[in-house]
C-alpha cells in the first residue's frame, strides 16, 4: 500500500492555461470529481485573457465561489526570477504548498524558447518553490530526454539513460538534471514523464491530427508497426496527483502513460473508427508513406534545428517512423497508479469534447 | 585421456568426426559408447587445462585461431574468436550455461520447421549435459566484477541471474574451482570407449561419390596429406570451419549464407575497489532485456584492458595505471543483420562477411548507455566506453553524450557466439540439412555443431550445441544400425 499525504492547503500549478494545466485546474475544481481539493489553487498564466480561461475551465465542471476550492490565477513568466514573484507571494503562513510544473513549450517559435521556458524556466520554479519552503514539487518531464526505442518491441525501464532527442528533447533534460540539483539542495521533488498525451483541452494541433486521419492524410510510415505509449489527459492527471500526494524518496521519475503501448496502425484505426462513430465522414484511403521520407525529414528536421529554426511538420513526419513506448509497472507499483480508459474510450471522449466545443475536424 | 598423434591415421574408419568442440566431442563420445568405430581429427593442438592461464594473451596465442584475431569484413568490421584446440571453444570460454529457452526452441519448430525438437526430450538431454560437465553455481561469493553488475542492476530493479557453469569445486572457495570441458569430460569418454582422438590435423575436402562422402583429405602441421576412408562423417568444425569444409567438398545450398551472431559492443569501468581477478570472469548477467539484449561481464587481464581502453588511447589510456581497480563489462545483442561465410580457392580461412542492420545499431547503442548505467548505478567511478573518441562518462548527464558521440562506424563490435552457417530446419529451400544434421542431397554427411543452430539463440549457445549435437548423434544410431 503507497501512503498518501493529505490535501495541501495551496497547490500552484503552472501551465494552468496549457493543455495538461487546464485538466489539472479542472479535476482539482471538480465539486463532484475524485481529485477535488479544498483550499487555493494559484495557476500561473502568461497572459490575462489565459486568466480568464482558466476560470471559465473551472466553471465548466461546476466550480463556484461556494465549492470549496479557492482559485486565484496569477499572471507571471517563468523565464524569469522576477516573473514568479507574485507566484510564490505570501506563502510563508499558508501551511503546506505543493506545486506541479506543468509549464513548458513543445514546438516553439524559436528553437531558443525551448531552453529558456523549459530548462530556465524548471530552475526559476524550482528555486522559487524551495525558498517558499515547498513540501513537494511534480516536474512534468516527457519523452523526449529519453529518446527513441531501437526497435518495436523495446520498452523503456523507468530507469532510462539520456539520449535526448533533438532540442526539445535536450531542453528537457536540461530541466531535469536541473530539477535533481534542486533535490541536492533540499528541494523534495519528483517527475513525471508522459508520452504524447490525447484528451481534452487539446489544442489546435492536435485538432489537425485528427484532421489528418479523418481524411486518410495521416503518414503512416514504414509497416506501421512503430509503438508509441500514449496517455489520456485524465489518466495523467491521476499520475501526477498521486506523484504529488503518494510518499517516496525525493527525485523519484516514473512514467505516466496509457496501460499498454499502441501500434501506429492501431492508433489510426482507432481514431478512424472513433470518428465514424461519431458521424464524421472518414476517408477510406490511407497514406503510406517509405520510411526513407521520415529518415529524410528527421535529416531536414535535426539540420534546421542546428541553425536555430524550427519546423512542426517536419519535426512531426521526423519522428514518426520511431517508436517511443515505455514501461509503467513502477508507477504502478511505487505510486498505486491505474490508467483506467484506454485509446478507443479516450480518443471517442476527445472527439466528444471537440464537436462540443464547436471544434471543426 | 589418450592424446596420440599416430604417425599415420588409420586408412578407414566407421565414422569420422571432425573436430573436437562442445559438437564433435559429444558426438563421438555418443557413437564410441555405442560401439561404433570413431576417428576425431582435431586441427588445433592438445593443451591440457591448467598449462595455460586462463583468459591470458599467452592462451589466445595457443587455443585460439589465428590468436583470435579475426575479422569479418562489414562497416564495422566485427571481431570474433574461434576455439583452435583439443575441446575446441569449451575449453577457454567462461564456461557459462545456459539451456536453449523454450521460446527459442518454439521459433526453431515453428519458423524453421524443425521436427522432433521437444523441449521435454531437449531438456531432459540438458540435464544429462548439466551431470556430466557438473554445471553448478558458485558455492561462494563471486569475483568482485561479478558482484557490481548484480548490484547495479539491483539498484536499477532489472532482472539478473547467476549463471552456472561447468566447475567443479573441492572447497567453498571459489578459488578451488576446476573448470570442465569436452577435453575433461567427453573427450575421454570417447577415447576409453574406443575412439581415436588425433590433434593438429586439418581436414582440407571430403572427396565425393555422387550422394555419398567416401574419404577426407587430410593434412597435418608439416604439410603432410593422407586419405581417411569411412562410412559416415561428422563435420563439427564450428560455424566458421563447417560450412567452409562443406563448401570446398562442393557443397553450397544454403550453406554459409545465414551467419547469425551476438554482436557485443564492450566498456570499461573503474572501481574504488581493486575488484580486478585477472585469471576469472564475472558469472552474472544481466537479464531484463533478453532475448534482445544482454549484459555480463568479460575477462579482464591488464592485456584484455589495454585492447579495451585503446579506442580511444589518447585519453584512456592514463587508466591503465590502475588495472586493479578496472573490469571490463559487454553488451550483447541477438543480430537482426547475416553474414555470410565464403571459403576461397588458394586462402586457408573463409572470407567472413557481416551486416549489421540499423535496429542492430541501435540497439548496441542503447544496449551500451544502459550498461553503463548499470555500472554508474554499482558505483563505477569513471566508465570508458569502447568506441572512438568516446567520452569518459561519470555521470547520468554524461551517458547522452555518450548516446550522441556513438556511430556504428565507430566501434568495436566483437562476437564469440557464432551459428547457423548450416541451418537445419524442414524445408529444404530454407535450410542446409534435415532436422537432424543430414546435409540435404547427401547420404551420410552430417553436421553437427553451432552451425546448425537455425539462428542465434540470445544465450551462450554452447548448452544448445551439445544438447543438439547429442539427440542428433542418438538419431543417426537409431537410424544406421551398425
Amino acid at each position: 500500500m503507497t501512503a498518501r499525504r493529505a490535501d495541501p492547503d495551496v497547490t500552484v500549478v503552472t501551465g494552468a492555461a496549457g493543455w495538461l494545466g487546464r485538466a489539472l485546474i479542472a479535476a482539482l475544481s471538480d465539486p463532484a470529481g475524485p481529485h477535488h481539493r479544498s483550499g487555493e489553487i494559484r495557476a500561473l498564466v502568461r497572459h490575462r485573457c489565459d486568466a480568464e480561461l482558466v476560470v471559465e475551465t473551472a466553471t465548466a465542471v461546476g466550480h463556484t465561489a461556494s465549492s470549496g476550492t479557492r482559485l486565484v490565477p496569477v499572471v507571471g513568466d517563468v523565464r524569469t526570477e522576477a516573473g514568479l514573484g507574485d507566484l510564490f507571494a505570501d506563502l510563508a503562513d499558508q501551511g503546506a504548498v505543493d506545486v506541479i510544473h506543468t509549464a513548458g513549450v513543445i514546438h516553439p517559435r524559436t528553437l531558443s524558447d525551448l531552453v529558456e521556458v523549459n530548462a530556465r524556466g524548471t530552475e526559476h520554479v524550482a528555486a522559487a518553490a524551495r525558498a517558499a519552503g515547498a513540501r513537494r514539487f511534480v516536474h512534468v518531464s516527457s519523452n523526449s530526454p529519453i529518446g527513441t526505442n531501437p526497435h518495436p518491441d523495446d520498452r523503456f525501464r523507468n530507469d532510462e539513460p539520456y539520449h535526448p532527442y533533438l532540442g526539445y528533447g535536450r531542453s528537457k533534460m536540461l530541466a531535469e538534471l536541473r530539477l535533481q540539483d534542486e533535490v541536492g539542495r533540499g528541494l523534495d521533488a519528483v517527475i513525471v514523464r508522459p508520452p504524447w498525451f490525447y484528451g481534452r483541452y487539446q489544442p489546435s494541433r492536435q485538432t489537425s491530427f485528427f484532421t489528418l486521419v479523418r481524411t486518410g492524410r495521416f503518414p503512416v510510415v514504414g509497416d506501421g508497426r512503430q509503438r508509441r505509449s500514449m496517455v489520456y489527459v485524465d489518466n495523467l492527471v491521476q499520475g501526477v496527483v498521486l506523484a504529488e500526494l503518494v510518499h517516496t524518496p525525493p527525485g523519484r521519475t516514473w512514467w505516466i502513460a496509457d496501460a499498454d503501448p499502441y501500434s501506429i496502425n492501431e492508433i489510426v484505426a482507432t481514431v478512424k473508427a472513433a470518428l465514424g462513430d461519431a458521424g464524421f465522414d472518414v476517408a477510406n484511403r490511407q497514406l503510406r508513406l517509405p520510411r526513407a521520407v521520415s529518415r529524410v525529414a528527421y535529416a531536414l528536421d535535426a539540420a534546421l534545428q542546428r541553425s536555430g529554426r524550427y519546423n512542426t511538420q517536419l519535426h512531426v513526419l521526423g519522428e514518426i517512423d520511431q517508436t517511443i513506448a515505455c514501461d509503467i509497472t513502477v508507477a504502478r507499483r511505487e505510486l498505486g497508479y491505474s490508467p483506467v480508459v484506454g485509446l478507443a474510450d479516450g480518443m471517442a471522449a476527445s472527439i466528444a469534447w471537440c464537436v462540443e466545443q464547436g471544434i471543426e475536424l | 585421456m589418450s592424446d596420440r598423434a599416430p604417425a599415420e591415421l588409420p586408412d578407414h574408419v566407421d565414422v569420422l568426426v571432425i573436430g573436437s568442440g562442445a559438437g564433435g566431442a559429444t558426438t563421438a563420445a555418443v557413437l564410441a559408447e555405442a560401439g561404433r568405430d570413431v576417428l576425431v581429427v582435431e586441427e588445433g593442438a592438445m593443451v591440457r587445462q591448467g598449462d595455460v592461464v586462463p583468459f591470458s594473451l599467452d592462451q589466445m596465442d595457443r587455443q585460439y585461431r589465428a590468436g583470435g584475431v579475426t575479422a569479418a569484413i562489414g562497416r564495422p568490421s566485427i571481431a570474433y574468436t574461434e576455439g583452435c584446440c583439443v575441446g575446441g571453444g569449451t575449453e577457454i570460454n567462461s564456461g557459462l550455461y545456459r539451456k536453449p529457452p523454450a521460446a527459442v526452441l518454439d521459433r526453431w519448430r515453428r519458423h524453421h520447421g524443425v521436427a522432433d525438437l521437444t523441449e521435454a526430450a531437449l531438456f531432459d538431454i540438458c540435464d544429462e549435459v548439466e551431470r556430466d560437465l557438473s554445471v553448478q553455481r558458485m558455492p561462494g561469493a563471486a569475483i568482485g566484477a561479478s558482484e557490481a553488475l548484480r548490484r547495479g542492476a539491483e539498484r536499477l530493479g532489472w532482472a539478473n541471474e547467476e549463471i552456472p557453469r561447468w566447475m567443479t569445486y573441492t572447497s567453498a572457495d571459489v578459488s578451488s574451482g576446476r573448470r570442465q570441458s569436452m577435453s575433461e569430460t567427453y573427450l575421454p569418454r570417447a577415447t576409453s570407449a574406443g575412439a581415436v582422438l588425433v590433434s593438429g590435423h586439418r581436414v582440407d575436402r571430403l572427396v565425393r561419390r555422387h550422394d555419398r562422402a567416401v574419404a577426407a583429405l587430410v593434412s597435418d602441421r608439416a604439410g603432410r596429406t593422407s586419405t581417411v576412408r569411412f562410412r559416415d562423417v561428422f563435420v563439427c568444425g564450428g560455424a566458421i570451419q563447417s560450412p567452409a569444409l562443406l563448401q570446398r567438398s562442393g557443397l553450397r545450398h544454403r550453406i554459409g549464407r545465414s551467419l547469425a551472431i551476438h554482436p557485443t559492443v564492450k566498456l570499461t569501468a573503474r572501481f574504488d575497489d581493486a575488484l580486478n581477478v585477472p585469471d576469472d570472469v564475472p558469472v552474472h548477467q544481466v537479464t531484463e532485456f533478453t532475448p534482445d539484449l544482454s549484459f555480463g561481464g568479460s575477462a579482464s587481464s591488464p592485456g584484455l584492458i589495454a585492447l579495451a581502453l585503446s579506442d580511444h588511447w589518447s585519453r584512456f589510456g592514463d587508466a591503465i595505471e590502475e588495472w586493479r581497480h578496472l573490469a571490463i563489462y559487454y553488451a550483447a545483442i541477438t543480430g537482426e543483420g547475416r553474414g555470410r561465410v565464403t571459403a576461397v580457392p588458394g586462402l586457408r580461412d573463409p572470407v567472413v562477411t557481416y551486416r549489421l542492420t540499423r535496429r542492430d545499431a541501435a540497439l548496441l547503442n542503447r544496449g551500451l548507455a544502459r550498461l553503463a548505467l548499470v555500472m554508474l548505478e554499482a558505483g563505477a567511478t569513471a566508465v570508458y566506453p569502447s568506441f572512438r573518441n568516446a567520452p569518459i562518462v561519470t555521470a547520468r548527464r554524461d551517458l547522452a553524450t555518450m548516446q550522441a558521440l556513438f556511430a556504428i562506424t565507430r566501434v568495436s563490435v566483437m562476437t564469440v557466439h557464432l551459428c547457423s552457417t548450416v541451418p537445419m530446419g524442414g524445408d529444404p529451400a530454407r535450410s542446409a540439412t534435415d532436422s537432424h544434421g543430414l546435409v540435404h542431397g547427401t547420404q551420410n554427411i552430417y553436421v553437427n555443431d553451432a552451425a546448425l543452430l537455425p539462428d542465434a539463440p540470445g544465450v551462450n549457445p554452447q548448452a544448445s550445441v551439445m544438447a543438439v549435437a547429442i539427440r542428433n548423434a542418438r538419431r543417426f544410431l537409431d537410424r544406421a544400425p551398425s
